[in-house]
């Protein structure tokens, strides 16, 4: 388990004393000489340790007790999913062959598919560890922060357009968090801290500034994507049948933000910050109780007690009272007291979500499913697998790479997506058998430029400037059309699969796809017509568009296929090219 | 809570019987099936097709006055300078800038005490589109994005809703909210087809066919041992598309004859009424049509005279002709907007935006014909009987083209009532 630098302790810190944490770390940092720093640090360690024998982070600054479960993580996951099937008496599918795991694994961490050159070495590569490298490199390249960068775009802003926030900058943000593998709960804390008037952070503040800073829609947010519980029902009344989805819960979490609105100062309208005001409280009474009687609600997490709040005297609320195109500022702040809060290692509905988020990044879907729907009626399907999965995520300090490398580890995530002869289904929640994702519509264009050849020849293009932001400006230009015919629609969640009339006619008639598969010097359809023998033809198509080799039987057809179409034949090569783009095998990485 | 199987896409609700047929454990979420080698998609029999219900929504954007439509109050401080007259039911007036229409009345009926409580355009167009009120934390799919869920025939290759509105084109995937993009409305942007329909020029139908006998082919190796609902839809979409691209002249108004282009006007308003017809009769389950610029802050009696010289004729023959051809009954019609206009005539001679007091016209799907439900008083300024809003004008939609709107959607993984608990149908206009 790595850290970045010195957050080890502040890991521990802050898994075990959330009281430090309001003062914040730059606070921390600028009272206290460096040197007395180690020397606080050391000490708050000492005492804390005791406590906390099981949440030890493994800092190689502290003494550590011997971890209570020495196994690696992917170990453990295969053990619980293991047994699970055991008892049930199901025989999982058989693993992966090389080249099935390699474009999973380069579509999960990089959202494309593998060069030609990148999948002959790893199918030709005979170490008995490639794998691991493998997983390993693709973790640590620009691509897999880039990727990191797409997927969280889409689960924290739902494709809501930008308006106070540039997509750009917001994107550079999240990718530079991921290139620096920022631990989850510390990128979280920035989001929920952000209020857009610090340049430097200003577009963590699109998580509230591009939602209107609308109370009930980041209340519901909030519970949906960080606590992974959507509270939407609870705004009227007590879900009926869910006993932990409590009205008075909602209004805890929107009373965190009934105070908030979003500032436009007049001399620079474009620099709207998220302000707050010193008043304002929050009630609510159900819509199922006849002459029901407001409740107030102050702020608290879902489950948790209301804190107290300071009381200050009549005109004494404000460090900056309102006034005419003054931002106002309160003496006490309730929003702030959100990243204080909610992020935490002991917050254990924040570390499932996550956990369980990350889970179904890799393996198709959550161990709750859907993922904001965590509560007691919806259990997960491996309860102490899920548990698990949070507790060691906190322990090793929210480092999502790590995570997500013993995830890509595990011989769940490796099992072939081809179900065991005489196996006629499996149940989605056995993780028995690897599942078809669908491609997201970055995953698909990406990999269908990749496929095509377009990629490589902007790799040509750029010679010795090529790098990976390079190369990324010239293919991102391609990818709107994609999107934005197979992207969710924004402010939903990325819905179950769904194919469209219009997607479909994209893809069979659409000029963008057509004009890729055309010859152009250097794509694949270029390549192809040059090389003459059938065999080998074969070979570079299936390798370029689908990452492995032909069976016999694919080469044998193709092989016939331009033998009998002589005359035509690059004509029927791009007839072949379409054909596996538009193929269930190219849709979904599986 | 229940676990729903597959992608809850209604294409998969037909196979889902034979595939639970061999399965054990039963409620398990299913992800693979082999061995399923004939899926068949039943066609629609002819009976079926017949009592297939239809939704035909004209939404006239800026909001129509009632006051120069359904529910004129002629020689009163807010009338108006228009007169009412007589229409084909005894007794019931309507204004007469609609002559056409007022032959017609014996088949529609109009709900006159609206009161939508809503003056933002937007707002009011979510409320009435949608049966809710516009929810920061929550949007709802719009009445043709239901229909298209709840009530197309999942294995028919022509969408289930299609705008036809005057500018441009291309899929509102908003309309849709959580039923997903599937559901959303494809709009024709005066009268041109969808995106991609027609085949291009340098791809012969014998090129497009033989590329994709190479997909079906590499299709069915990779589904032999991992058939799941996702790769079923995939594949559907395709052979809906492809029917599609053979059937593109369905969108082509110009295939119907002459002489109904000359009846229904060759103004744009016109053709699209005559193309809405067009993809009714070829089985379309929702067509919304678009007739603009009723906003008439300005100059309103001079705007009205104009909009509805141009919807009067066309939206009458429309009516006539689904009657004719038998189709009314089984054809849901709604004329609505954001909201009315005020009756206080403003110093432009113009109307501005009133919720609480105008009037929606249905038609058809067993609707009471000729009926007038509700009322508003003398001068129009209050609604004084049957006052209802959006909610229930939306569980009046879903309860004639046959849809519980009490229900939950199906197929979705959380329980979403399809109509807001808080409205009811308008019993006494269902038959």
């Amino acid at each position: 388990m790595r850290h970045n630098g010195g957050s080890a302790y502040l890991t521990l810190v802050r898994l075990r004393d959330p009281t430090v944490l309001g003062r914040g770390r730059t606070a921390m940092k600028s009272s206290l000489p460096a040197q007395n720093r180690v020397r606080w640090l050391a000490a708050m360690l000492a005492r804390l340790l005791p406590f906390v024998p099981a949440l030890v982070c493994s800092a190689d600054e502290a003494p550590r007790p011997a971890p209570p479960a020495a196994a690696p993580l992917h170990e453990l996951v295969d053990q619980q999913i293991g047994a699970a099937l055991a008892s049930k008496g199901i025989a999982p599918a058989a693993r992966a062959g090389d080249a099935e795991f390699l474009r999973r694994v380069y579509l999960d961490l990089t959202g494309s598919i593998p060069t030609l050159g990148e999948a002959k070495a790893f199918l030709d590569d005979k170490s008995p560890i490639k794998r691991q490298q493998l997983v390993d490199r693709l973790l640590n390249s620009p691509e897999y922060a880039r990727q990191m960068q797409r997927v969280f775009d889409v689960v924290l802003m739902e494709r809501r357009p930008a308006q106070h926030v540039g997509q750009a900058p917001w994107e550079e943000y999240l990718r530079n968090a991921f290139a620096a593998n920022k631990p989850w709960d510390a990128l979280v804390r920035e989001i929920l801290a952000a209020d857009g008037a610090d340049p430097n952070l200003r577009p963590a503040a699109r998580f509230y500034l591009d939602r209107g800073g609308e109370p009930n829609l980041l209340a519901r947010d909030v519970g949906r994507l960080f606590l992974g519980r959507d509270m939407q029902c609870a705004q009227c009344h007590d879900h009926p049948l869910v006993a932990t989805y409590l009205q008075t819960d909602y209004y805890g979490l929107l009373a965190f933000f009934n105070r908030s609105f979003l500032f436009t100062p007049k001399t620079e309208p474009k620099a709207v910050v998220f302000a707050e005001k010193a008043e304002g409280d929050v009630a609510f009474k159900s819509v199922f109780v006849a002459n029901a009687t407001d409740q107030p609600a102050r702020p608290h997490l879902p489950g948790e007690k209301e804190a107290d709040e300071p009381q200050f005297e009549k005109g004494q609320e404000y460090a900056v009272a309102p006034a005419d195109d003054v931002r106002p500022i309160p003496k006490y702040s309730r929003r702030s007291q959100l990243p204080v809060v909610l992020p935490r290692g002991e917050n254990v509905a924040f570390r499932r979500n996550i956990a369980n988020r990350l889970w179904a990044l890799m393996m198709g879907r959550g161990l709750v499913h859907p993922l904001d729907m965590q509560h007691d009626a919806n259990p997960p399907s491996h309860p102490a697998l899920l548990d698990l999965l949070g507790e060691r995520f906190a322990v090793m300090g929210f480092d999502i790479k790590a995570f997500l490398r013993e995830l890509a580890l595990s011989e769940t995530y490796q099992r072939s997506s081809e179900l065991p002869p005489g196996v006629e289904a499996l149940a989605a929640e056995a993780f028995a058998v690897a599942p078809l994702k669908p491609l997201s519509a970055e995953q698909l264009g990406l990999a269908a430029l990749q496929a095509t050849g377009i990629t490589d020849v902007y790799r040509a293009s750029l010679g010795p400037t090529l790098n990976e932001a390079t190369l990324h400006e010239k293919v991102a230009a391609n990818l709107p059309g994609f999107v934005g015919v197979f992207a969710g629609q924004a402010g939903q969640p990325e819905q179950d699969f769904q194919s469209t009339l219009e997607q479909t006619l994209f893809m069979a008639n659409g000029g963008v796809l057509r004009s890729w598969i055309a010859p152009q010097a250097g794509n694949l359809v270029d390549r192809l017509n040059r090389v003459t023998e059938p065999a080998a033809v074969a070979e570079q198509l299936y390798l370029c568009v689908l990452s492995r080799l032909p069976t016999a039987e694919e080469a044998a057809e193709f092989t016939a296929c331009l033998q009998a179409r002589a005359q035509d034949r690059p004509a029927a090569i791009q007839e072949w090219i379409w054909a596996l783009l538009a193929s269930d095998e190219f849709r979904f990485n599986h | 809570m229940e676990r729903y199987l597959t992608c809850g896409a209604p294409e998969h609700c037909l196979s889902r019987r034979s595939l639970l047929a061999g399965m054990l454990g039963a409620g398990a979420g299913l992800t693979h099936v082999a061995g399923l080698s004939h899926f068949i998609q039943p066609a629609l029999a002819a009976d079926l097709a017949a009592q297939q219900k239809r939704v035909l929504i004209f939404f006239m954007a800026g909001g129509l006055s009632q006051l120069e439509s359904w529910d004129p109050k002629p020689n009163t401080d807010t009338g108006g300078p228009f007169r009412a007259i007589p229409t084909s039911v005894p007794g019931t007036h309507i204004c007469e800038l609609l002559p056409f229409t007022a032959q017609q009345m014996h088949r529609l009926c109009l709900v006159r005490g609206v009161n939508t409580a809503e003056d933002d355009h937007g707002k009011g167009a979510v409320f009435m589109e949608t049966g809710r009120r516009d929810s920061p934390a929550q949007r709802y799919p719009a009445l043709g994005s239901v229909v298209s869920r709840l009530v197309a025939p999942p294995t028919s290759a022509l969408p289930g809703y299609v705008h036809i509105q005057p500018g441009g084109g291309g899929v509102n995937k908003a309309d849709a909210a959580f039923l997903g993009p599937k559901f959303a409305s494809i709009t024709i942007g005066n009268g041109q087809p969808p995106a991609n329909l027609l085949r291009p020029g340098d791809l012969t139908p014998a090129a497009d066919q033989q590329r994709n006998d190479v997909r079906l082919k590499a299709n069915q190796r990779f589904t032999a041992r991992r058939r799941t609902a996702e790769t079923e839809a995939y594949g559907a979409s395709y052979d809906q598309a492809r029917q599609l691209v053979e059937r593109a002249d369905v969108f082509d108004v110009t295939k119907e004859s002459a002489q109904d282009q000359e009846r229904y006007g060759s103004h744009d308003f016109g053709r699209h009424c005559l193309l809405a017809r067009r993809l009714l009769e070829q089985g379309l389950t929702c067509v919304k049509v678009t007739h603009t610029n009723y906003d008439s802050h300005s100059e309103n009696f001079d705007f009205h005279i104009e909009q509805l010289g141009e919807f009067d004729r066309p939206f009458a023959t429309l009516i006539d002709d689904l009657a004719q051809r038998g189709m009314l009954d089984s054809t849901l019609v709604i004329v609505m907007s954001e909201f009315g206009r005020t009756p206080k005539i403003n110093h432009l001679f113009g109307r501005d935006h009133w919720s609480k007091a105008w009037s929606v016209m249905l038609a058809g799907c067993g609707l009471q014909k000729g009926a007038v439900i509700g009322k508003t008083n003398e001068n129009g300024t209050a609604v004084v009987d049957r006052e209802v809003d959006a909610r229930h004008l939306f569980h009046t939609y879903l309860r004639a083209v046959g849809t519980d709107g009490t229900a939950n959607y199906p197929g979705l993984n959380r329980p979403i009532p399809i109509g807001d608990p808080a409205g009811e149908a308008i019993e006494e206009l269902l038959a």
